[in-house]
C-alpha cells in the first residue's frame, strides 16, 4: 500500500464539502455546476475541492459526451479500496495485539 | 475482547506492561528499525515512546486521553508518515461481570496542518467522532456497492 497515496486520501477527505462530494458521487457521476449547487456552495469553492479530490486520486474527470465543456465527475473506487484495505489491516494489526494482551493478563494472574 | 481482570488493572497492564505483550506486525512497522521496546510516559501530555535497537527513542504520540480504568486515546504515528499526517487510537475499558472488555478505534480521519496542533492537545470529540464514524459508514456503504 503506497503510504503517499493514503495520505492524500485522508487530506482530501478531512474536509466535510469534500466528504459531502464523495457522497453524492457515490450515487452516480455529476457535473461539476451540479455539484456545487447540490452542496450549495459557490462554484469557484467547488472547483477548488474538486481539484483537491482529483488530486487524491478519489474522483476523475471526464468531457460531457455533447457538450466538451462541460465536466463530469465520477468516484474512482482505487482511492477507497486503498483506504478500505488500510483499515482491515489496522483492524487485524490491533486484533492480533488484543490477542497478546489477553494471554500476557492470563499468564501474569497464575 | 474480554481480559481475566477488573478494568483498572487492565489499563494498569495494558499502559505498563505494553513491553511485555506488545507483537512487532511486519505490515505495521512503527519504524524502519523495528518496532524496538514500547512504554507510556503515564499520564495526560505523556508520551508513547519505543526505544529502538540502535539506542535511539522514537515518539509514536501524545496521549490526548488519559482515565485509569476507562479510556485511553493517543496519537499513533509510524516512521513512515509524513509529517502531517495522524492518525490516534481510542483504547476503551469495559467491566464485564469481574472482567473487562477492552476495545480498540483506530482512526485516521485527518491529516492536521501545524497551526492546528493545538487541536491535537485540545481534541474535539465530536468532530473527530464523526469523521470516523463517516469514514465507517462510508466504506461499509462502498464495500456493499462492490459487493452488487
Amino acid at each position: 500500500m503506497s503510504a503517499h497515496g493514503l495520505d492524500r486520501t485522508l487530506a482530501a477527505l478531512a474536509d466535510p464539502h469534500r466528504r459531502r462530494v464523495v457522497d453524492l458521487l457515490r450515487e452516480r457521476p455529476y457535473r461539476a455546476g451540479d455539484l456545487a449547487q447540490a452542496a450549495r456552495l459557490p462554484f469557484p469553492t467547488m472547483s477548488r475541492h474538486l481539484k483537491t479530490l482529483r488530486q487524491s486520486g478519489l474522483v476523475e474527470e471526464d468531457r460531457d459526451a455533447l457538450d466538451s465543456r462541460v465536466r463530469i465527475y465520477r468516484l474512482r473506487s482505487e482511492a477507497m479500496a486503498e483506504l478500505r484495505t488500510w483499515l482491515a489491516e489496522t483492524d487485524a494489526m490491533w486484533a492480533r495485539q488484543l490477542t497478546s494482551f489477553k494471554a500476557h493478563l492470563q499468564k501474569s494472574r497464575k | 475482547m474480554r481480559v481475566p481482570a477488573d478494568p483498572a488493572r487492565a489499563f494498569e497492564a495494558f499502559t505498563q506492561d505494553i513491553a511485555l505483550w506488545w507483537q512487532p506486525d511486519p505490515l505495521f512497522r512503527i519504524t524502519p528499525h523495528g518496532d524496538g521496546t514500547l512504554r507510556f510516559e503515564p499520564g495526560l501530555h505523556g508520551r508513547l515512546v519505543t526505544r529502538l535497537g540502535n539506542g535511539e527513542t522514537f515518539e509514536i504520540g501524545r496521549i490526548l486521553v488519559w482515565e485509569p480504568g476507562r479510556r485511553l486515546v493517543f496519537v499513533w504515528r509510524q516512521a513512515s508518515f509524513s509529517p502531517d499526517q495522524s492518525t490516534e487510537v481510542e483504547v476503551r475499558f469495559e467491566p464485564v461481570g469481574d472482567e473487562t472488555r477492552v476495545s480498540i478505534e483506530h482512526r485516521a480521519w485527518d491529516t492536521i496542518p501545524p497551526e492546528h496542533a493545538a487541536r491535537h492537545r485540545f481534541p474535539e470529540p465530536v468532530t473527530l467522532q464523526r469523521a470516523a464514524n463517516w469514514w465507517r459508514a462510508s466504506l461499509a456503504a462502498f464495500k456493499e456497492r462492490l459487493a452488487d
